[in-house]
């Protein structure tokens, strides 16, 4: 069986790619999966902050690549989870250490040592790194946040994965698009200042997989090396949750989409 | 230009003649180009420093690789100028800058160059239609575009910075053109879907061309040259079906 090769991507940067990867393979790795997540932003790495692996980072992604260090050497086994490992960027290297036959030979190798899930973190921009990490793509997770601009981007990508991925070349079927909208915050979206779910449906022509609530939670489990998908009482853990169980094919209801309408005693003390 | 106040329009759009510096590139060597350019912004500041600049590609032998071109463009950008599109050439400049997303300055030589001279330039740089048969080599400017062909379909959403060209003959969009996405033919255009993005018409001189637009929120449509952009798109047009076609040399739109 070979692996399922997921993206994670959006056009432009800052949309919550890299936390999107954390909490997605995590949130794979919870479901008993056998995930390897790794970070394509070679020479900006960031992923294993999120991950909490910085300071066990020996080998790289393009130590790998060029032949330097073994696959089972670089990936760096998850303190959470013994079925998820974290094959971390190189930060003293740019995305031209990168090769397209390199990284097939990576993914071909994470494939035989029966993993499950290969999550590819993608660079923003639409350059050799971003085109690297979607290029042997089955599925790609496109990270939009509700504003123009990123929606933009978002459109551009899916442009691209409809064209420049092995899948497209070969006529090997399409790549499974999924829309995950982050930083989604209903009552911005109430008074106009950000676009509706529908609104950005409408515009890219595709249902979202799950919306992430703007959350102070992310920032702390990022500051904190943990993804927030492992923090099940955050709003935007849970709906990571939602939103991997739904890419499993689970069907579940899009929540915290609409104002929270407040208790007696947030009214009382404001909140 | 001077504003003319009693015009109901909003703006006059006009072409008109101002002064823009042209970088004429004589090789392709980035940090070269940069080194002598930021001599020229440090001996005028006034005059160079933040000045548009086009960049001219003619007179290399060959046409620089896009990485290359861009690796240029962040010359002139890191040496203090800014530039605002490339300038002459022949259509694989223009096809070039269309993937650049900046637009092509005094393009003569594409229009004039003979057609066997073009096979750089693609129908659309990503394979937007794939089923689209190739076109025939016949010289482009012998002929007023026809719809002899029949009609090509594009089936699903155009993304943005796709571009779709039907080749002498009409385009039917079954689907969304994103904002940044453009639809271009030499007949007609039909879209079932929302317009955000360009759709031109005739583009190759044909006036009787017509865009029908079934959800109409475009930001440029045009035929045989004369466009429209909306920065604003008119409240009993937004959203609904329209056609536009050219009646005296002025475009037209109208709710179906």
């Amino acid at each position: 069986m070979t692996a399922e090769i997921i993206v994670v991507t959006s056009g432009k940067g800052g949309v919550g790619k890299t936390t999107t990867s954390a909490s997605l393979a995590t949130g794979l790795a919870m479901a008993g999966k056998k995930v390897a997540v790794i970070d394509f932003d070679v020479g900006l790495r960031n992923l294993d902050l999120i991950m909490g692996c910085e300071r066990r980072v020996v080998y790289d992604f393009v130590n790998v690549v060029h032949g330097e260090a073994t696959l089972k050497q670089s990936l760096i086994k998850d303190k959470r989870y013994d079925n998820l490992f974290v094959l971390a960027a190189s930060q003293t290297r740019d995305k031209d250490a990168l090769t397209q036959e390199g990284v097939e030979k990576v993914l071909d190798g994470l494939s035989e040592m029966d993993f499950d899930y290969i999550v590819c973190d993608s660079p923003a921009g639409i350059e050799k790194g971003a085109h690297l990490a979607m290029y042997f793509a089955d599925h790609a997770v496109v990270v939009v946040n509700p504003e123009v601009s990123s929606v933009r981007d978002s459109d551009r990508i899916l442009g691209l994965l409809a064209s420049k991925t092995r899948r497209a070349e070969k006529g090997e079927g399409p790549v499974t698009q999924h829309l995950l909208l982050t930083r989604y915050n209903p009552a911005r979206v109430a008074i106009g200042e950000m676009l509706s779910v529908k609104d950005v449906e409408e515009i890219l022509g595709i249902d979202v997989v799950g919306v992430i609530p703007e959350s102070e939670n992310v920032l702390t489990a990022s500051n904190n090396g943990i993804p927030v998908i492992v923090d099940t009482k955050s709003l935007a853990g849970q709906a990571y949750s939602d939103s991997v169980a739904r890419i499993l094919g689970e069907e579940r209801p899009l929540r915290f989409v609409e104002v929270p309408k407040k208790g007696f005693l947030q009214r009382v003390f404001g909140g | 230009m001077s504003a003319r106040m009693n015009s109901p329009d909003a703006c006059d759009l006009r072409f008109g003649q101002v002064g823009i510096a042209c970088v004429r590139v004589r090789r392709v060597d980035a940090a070269a180009l940069c080194d002598e350019l930021e001599r020229r912004v440090r001996a005028a500041p006034q005059m160079f420093s933040r000045a548009a600049v086009v960049l001219d590609l003619s007179h290399l032998l060959d046409l620089p690789d896009d990485g290359a071109v861009d690796a240029l463009l962040e010359a002139v950008r890191s040496a203090g100028m800014l530039p605002v599109g490339l300038a002459y050439g022949t259509s694989a400049t223009e096809a070039l800058a269309k993937r650049m997303g900046l637009p092509l300055i005094a393009k003569f030589r594409a229009a004039y160059e003979p057609a066997t001279a073009m096979p750089a330039m693609p129908a659309a740089p990503e394979p937007a239609a794939p089923t689209q048969p190739v076109p025939q080599p016949e010289p482009i400017l012998s002929s007023p575009a026809g719809t002899a062909q029949g009609a090509q379909h594009h089936v699903g959403a155009v993304r943005s910075g796709q571009q779709v060209y039907a080749r002498e003959r009409d385009l039917i969009v079954i689907g969304a053109v994103a904002n940044g996405a453009e639809v271009i033919a030499d007949g007609n255009i039909h879209i079932y879907g929302g317009l955000r993005g360009r759709a031109m018409a005739g583009a190759q001189g044909d006036e009787k061309a017509r865009i029908f637009v079934s959800d109409f929120r475009p930001e440029l449509v045009a035929i045989a040259g004369q466009y429209r952009v909306f920065e604003q798109i008119p409240v009993e047009l937004e959203g609904h079906s329209v056609q536009c076609w050219l009646e005296d040399d002025k475009l037209m739109i109208a709710r179906l």
